[in-house]
């Protein structure tokens, strides 16, 4: 079963009084969710550390959501913040395939598309979406990236950087 | 914390250590750095004592008009820091600029007035009295500044290089409105070129300083 905004909301309330049931249904729910969403924009290896690395940080900063705000925008924006961090980090991911799987929220498709990834991804320009998709997400090394894009390779790196800057600068955007 | 080698050992491990947890409150945050703010002031009004014009019954437009716009910015970049601590796919933390553009006017004007006057703006006597300002601001902010930081190491920061420059903004303008309640010159140069510089000088400690404290 997929939770919604207002059971999410819920729970975490619930969570942040110490209620280790509320808490539990809630991680789970949020592990669900988190798969969902970082599915297309991840190397397939690396989304079990990301979906675990974006689970701690939701509990080291749980105290930083409002009961009296919605629940999946924070939520996002925890993962966004992990998700620039991790391709900052990341030089070249093993997997060069991607999993097509659905977004987690398709019951509340406005909020979904209005917190997704790839609004923030669509918020860069062309050049620098591509090389960070390519580089980045999907594996491919500097060189066939700039084979596939017909940019320079001094090009695809500055792109990859200025487009990680930007999206970090970006995380709370719609 | 250690990677649990899967989720549900991660999240079996994250449920056993629940504690219950106080919600970071807006309100509560732009009044610990009122509270803050408000402490500062009464120590330099206790150690330094307040203008002397005050206690003679005299108010200076000057003085008044610029020192409300610093408290301006220190109110609008204190808000915007404790939204930050609080992330929200959809948060705004734009509003500080705003007043920013405001309070700019002051070493607009305090540049253009100093080049019209020419060489005694920047005599030795009047360099000196400057620097006193920018220091006891800056020293001044400190209190606010250190709060800050506190509270957004407690929330989750998804900017720590633009939070940790408005921190330092809103610290330095909340030091140097402190400050002004001791500093007697009511001159647009000094107060557009010094007491602004205390402004930009904490902003720029914050941009530097802050991130690495408040990364998470």
């Amino acid at each position: 079963m997929r939770a919604d905004e207002a059971t999410l909301a819920r729970l975490m309330a619930l969570s942040q009084q110490g209620d280790r049931q509320a808490y539990a249904a809630l991680l789970e729910s949020c592990q669900r969710w988190l798969r969902g969403y970082y599915s297309r924009r991840i190397a397939p290896s690396s989304l079990d550390d990301l979906v675990q690395e974006t689970l701690i940080a939701l509990h080291t900063k749980r105290a930083s959501w409002d009961a009296t705000r919605p629940f999946l925008p924070w939520l996002a924006a925890i993962a966004r913040y992990r998700w620039v961090d991790h391709l900052r980090r990341l030089y070249r991911a093993d997997e060069h395939e991607l999993h097509e799987e659905l977004l987690g929220t398709d019951d509340e498709p406005a909020i979904a598309a209005r917190i997704s990834l790839d609004r923030l991804l669509g918020l860069l320009p062309p050049a620098q979406e591509r090389a960070i998709a390519l580089v980045k997400i999907e594996g491919l090394s500097i060189a066939e990236a700039s084979a596939a894009t017909g940019q320079s390779e001094s090009l695809v790196k500055v792109n990859i950087h200025r487009g990680l800057k930007r999206l970090a600068a970006m995380i709370e955007k719609e | 914390m250690t990677m649990p080698q899967n989720s549900d050992a991660l999240i079996a491990e994250l449920v056993d250590g629940l504690e219950p947890v106080k919600p970071l409150r807006l309100g509560e945050g732009v009044a610990l750095a009122l509270v803050a703010a408000g402490v500062t002031a009464l120590a330099v009004a206790l150690l330094f004592g307040l203008r002397e014009e005050w206690l003679a019954g005299h108010l200076d437009p000057m003085q008044l008009v610029s020192t409300g716009l610093f408290l301006g910015l220190a109110l609008a970049a204190t808000v915007t820091v404790v939204v930050m601590s609080r992330p929200q796919v959809g948060n705004d933390h734009g509003g500080w600029r705003w007043a920013a553009a405001m309070a700019g006017f002051l070493p607009l004007a305090g540049v253009i007035v100093a080049l019209a006057r020419g060489a005694e703006t920047i005599s030795p006597e009047v360099m000196r009295h400057g620097a006193e300002c920018l220091a006891g601001g800056s020293a001044a902010s400190l209190l606010v500044f250190a709060l800050l930081v506190l509270w957004l190491r407690r929330g989750a920061p998804t900017s720590p290089e633009r939070a940790g420059l408005v921190t330092g903004v809103a610290a330095g303008a909340f030091g140097i409105f402190a400050a002004s309640l001791h500093c007697a010159d009511n001159d647009i140069v000094h107060i557009g070129l010094w007491h602004s510089a205390a402004v930009v000088a904490m902003g720029l400690v914050g941009r530097a300083l802050v991130p690495r404290l408040i990364r998470w």
